[in-house]
């Protein structure tokens, strides 16, 4: 996918840039908000990565600029300061996520997905399904292959944000942000521990494990 | 140079201004007075001249000049305040108690009918001295050609008034001389006053914040700015200090991982090197340090923060809510190793609190009790209001619990016991909570847990006790 990255930060652009090509995007770098502006309107982009502070134009003034000429593309949010209200600020002007420098860049990457896939799979949908895992929204109901799964909510919600991201790491911050929709460091392996009593649910008694670890970022759902 | 500087204070000024003022109002009143009197009493003269003219002026016209002259030896014999003269046609002096006339006719001024002048009366006394007194009189020329005199020494008015004067500027110089004196003291005293406060401020403009004005507690306006200097730097000082302590504690919590972390990539390079590990290893190995560096810094940095700004962005939150989420979050984990996790929360508990750091702080609180729990032991986190109103979050374990003259020490950075080492941790989990907890106008209370179960205990209940929200913003 493309990606724009607007950061005035060399090292810190250059390393970002080599990370997300690596990972098979295509990445345009922006040295501030109002070249970054310049770039968006172009188009073409599928995620926009947008560095808080900026000289010229900043992060801020950036995604307010870019929201009120109606481009809808998927902003993510970087920030030194894991500020309550840094986060809030950002979200309020347009962004979509928000990330904490510095950050590990399998989160980076995680997170750029997550959104560009968000924007792929807009409209109501009632039914996931991900290989033979098939998840009924309005029932809410759980099946692999003909067999019912029984989820407690909490797995369930859990199991819907996988499935919606299927294919794509996800990481524990993420996943605490998105299912449980908390900001804080929870100190220990909590989130494994979900996964792991999901992971005995959907996969166990099946041949093959569809819950899978990624090494260094997280979880990955595979088909 | 000693007048100049005090020309400059403001005391000594303001009553050299005043000073004037008076002067110059006293000098108005008294110039005042002073012509007031003056013609008053040349007024009265003049009448009584002008009666005694009309007398003279009416015998001579009814009973002609030698009754005129009679009478005038008369007046002149029996003494008065009036002065005579009668000369005949020739100019020649016919009788009177003047030696010549006072004035020429001609050079008397004209005024209503008769020829007024003022002139200055000489006599000599007996010891020889000459006296030169103020008089007024008239000029008539009488029908017959003989011209009469008639005037009255006003030199008494006059020495009366020069009294008055006198008295006058007597009285205005020993008020100059008093309110001169009055200023200097006043402006000495303010400026002792002012020179304690002016070096109150020097000091502290070399950087010594430990100086306080003196304060006389005589409630006047420079006695409230002293004090209100001294609080001013008692506030300026706490928030230096706890700046500086700030500062030297995150320079001090940063040293031990920093240590840390430079000796555990010592040891990988000398693996490394010995073919023990790889580099890839070795870097995971540095990495991981970098991330638990950073979290460190992140936590000292939010505790700072937050003892100094307290709670950002407060919103009104029930906070059983987070006690079931918690719960919720944290349960799996705790029945993995083994310990009975449960949870027992009140309804409806409202408090006005940052979100995301309550839960960092609960997170911590049950992080611990998991942590320090043997296996086969339980956890409980409960959530209830106080019968004082207050917002009570507690966590109790069965765990080892901490010896009662260690509990004050535990929520101080990174203090961790001697028998909590085998387990990871910054030692810096209790002093977010505390940090929290104050941020919110709250405590933290650690107490012993429920005693002895089974091999273990007494365990360790902390509380997180926190202010309701105020009822206008539920």
């Amino acid at each position: 996918m493309r990606i724009l990255v607007v950061e005035d930060d060399a090292e810190a652009a250059t390393a970002m840039v080599r990370g997300l090509s690596e990972a098979g995007h295509d990445v345009t770098h922006a040295v501030d908000g109002a070249f970054g502006l310049l770039e968006a309107q172009k188009g073409g982009y599928d995620v926009y990565v947008v560095d808080r502070m900026m000289p010229r134009l900043d992060g801020v003034g950036m995604v307010e600029t870019v929201r009120k000429g109606g481009d809808q593309t998927p902003v993510l949010f970087l920030s030194a300061l894991g500020e309550v209200e840094d986060r809030v600020t950002g979200l309020k002007a347009g962004a979509d996520d928000y990330l904490v420098k510095p950050y590990a860049f399998a989160e980076l990457i995680a997170r750029v997905e997550a959104l560009a896939r968000r924007r792929e799979t807009g409209g109501v949908q009632t039914v996931l399904k991900v290989g033979d895992l098939e998840m009924n929204l309005i029932g809410r109901t759980v099946h692999r292959g003909t067999t019912e799964i029984d989820l407690q909510p909490r797995e369930f919600q859990l199991l819907e944000f996988l499935m919606r991201h299927a294919g794509q790491s996800v990481t524990r911050t993420m996943l605490l942000e998105k299912v449980w929709e908390y900001h804080f460091d929870p100190q220990t392996n909590v989130i494994d521990v979900h996964i792991s009593r999901l992971r005995s649910k959907i996969d166990k008694g099946f041949d093959r494990a569809m819950l899978q670890t990624v090494r260094g970022a997280g979880y990955r759902l595979e088909a | 140079m000693r007048l100049p500087s005090l020309l400059r204070r403001t005391p000594f000024r303001l009553t050299l201004l005043f000073l004037a003022l008076f002067v110059a109002a006293a000098g108005a009143i008294l110039a005042y007075v002073y012509f007031a009197s003056a013609s008053e009493a040349q007024g009265r003269a003049r009448a009584d001249v002008e009666t005694e003219l009309g007398a003279l002026t009416a015998i001579h016209r009814t009973r002609g000049i030698d009754a005129l002259n009679q009478a005038l030896v008369e007046r002149t014999i029996r003494g008065g305040p009036y002065l005579y003269l009668l000369t005949g046609p020739d100019g020649k002096i016919v009788t009177g108690n003047l030696s010549a006339m006072p004035f020429d006719l001609k050079e008397a001024r004209r005024e209503d009918s008769g020829e007024w002048n003022t002139f200055r009366l000489t006599s000599t006394d007996p010891d020889g001295r000459v006296e030169a007194r103020r008089s007024i009189g008239v000029i008539m020329p009488l029908a017959g050609g003989d011209t009469l005199f008639v005037g009255e020494d006003i030199g008494g008015i006059e020495e009366y008034l020069s009294r008055l004067t006198q008295a006058l500027w007597g009285a205005m110089g020993l008020v100059m001389l008093l309110g001169l004196a009055g200023g200097l003291y006043i402006s000495r005293r303010v400026e002792r006053s002012m020179a304690g406060l002016n070096q109150v401020v020097q000091a502290v403009q070399e950087g010594d914040l430990k100086v306080r004005a003196p304060v006389r507690h005589t409630g006047d306006e420079l006695d409230e700015l002293g004090q209100g200097l001294n609080t001013m730097l008692d506030r300026l000082e706490a928030s230096m200090s706890s700046i500086r302590h700030a500062g030297d504690a995150i320079a001090h919590d940063l040293r031990s991982p920093l240590t840390r972390m430079r000796a555990k990539l010592e040891v990988a390079l000398i693996d490394a090197e010995a073919g023990k590990i790889d580099g890839v290893d070795a870097l995971g190995i540095a990495l991981d340090e970098a991330d638990h560096l950073l979290k460190t810094f992140n936590t000292v940095l939010a505790i700072a923060r937050l003892q100094a700004g307290g709670a950002p962005d407060p919103k009104v939150m029930d906070a059983a809510d987070l006690a079931a989420d918690m719960a919720e979050l944290y349960e799996p984990a705790a029945e993995d190793k083994d310990i009975d996790f449960s949870a027992e929360v009140e309804k409806g508990l409202m408090i006005e609190g940052n979100q995301p750091f309550l839960a960092q702080a609960l997170a911590n609180l049950i992080d611990n009790a998991i942590k320090y729990t043997p296996a086969g032991g339980a956890v409980k986190l409960r959530a209830r209001r106080r019968s004082s109103g207050e917002i009570e979050y507690s966590v109790t374990d069965t765990g080892p619990g901490v010896p009662e003259e260690d509990r004050e020490r535990v929520v101080q950075r990174f203090v961790r016991l001697d028998n909590s080492r085998t387990e990871p941790g910054s030692g810096l989990g209790l002093s977010l909570v505390t940090a929290v907890a104050e941020a919110h106008g709250g405590r933290v209370v650690l107490d012993e847990g429920p005693g002895a179960y089974g091999d273990f205990g007494p365990g360790l209940r902390v509380a997180l006790v926190l202010p309701p929200a105020s009822a206008g913003m539920i």
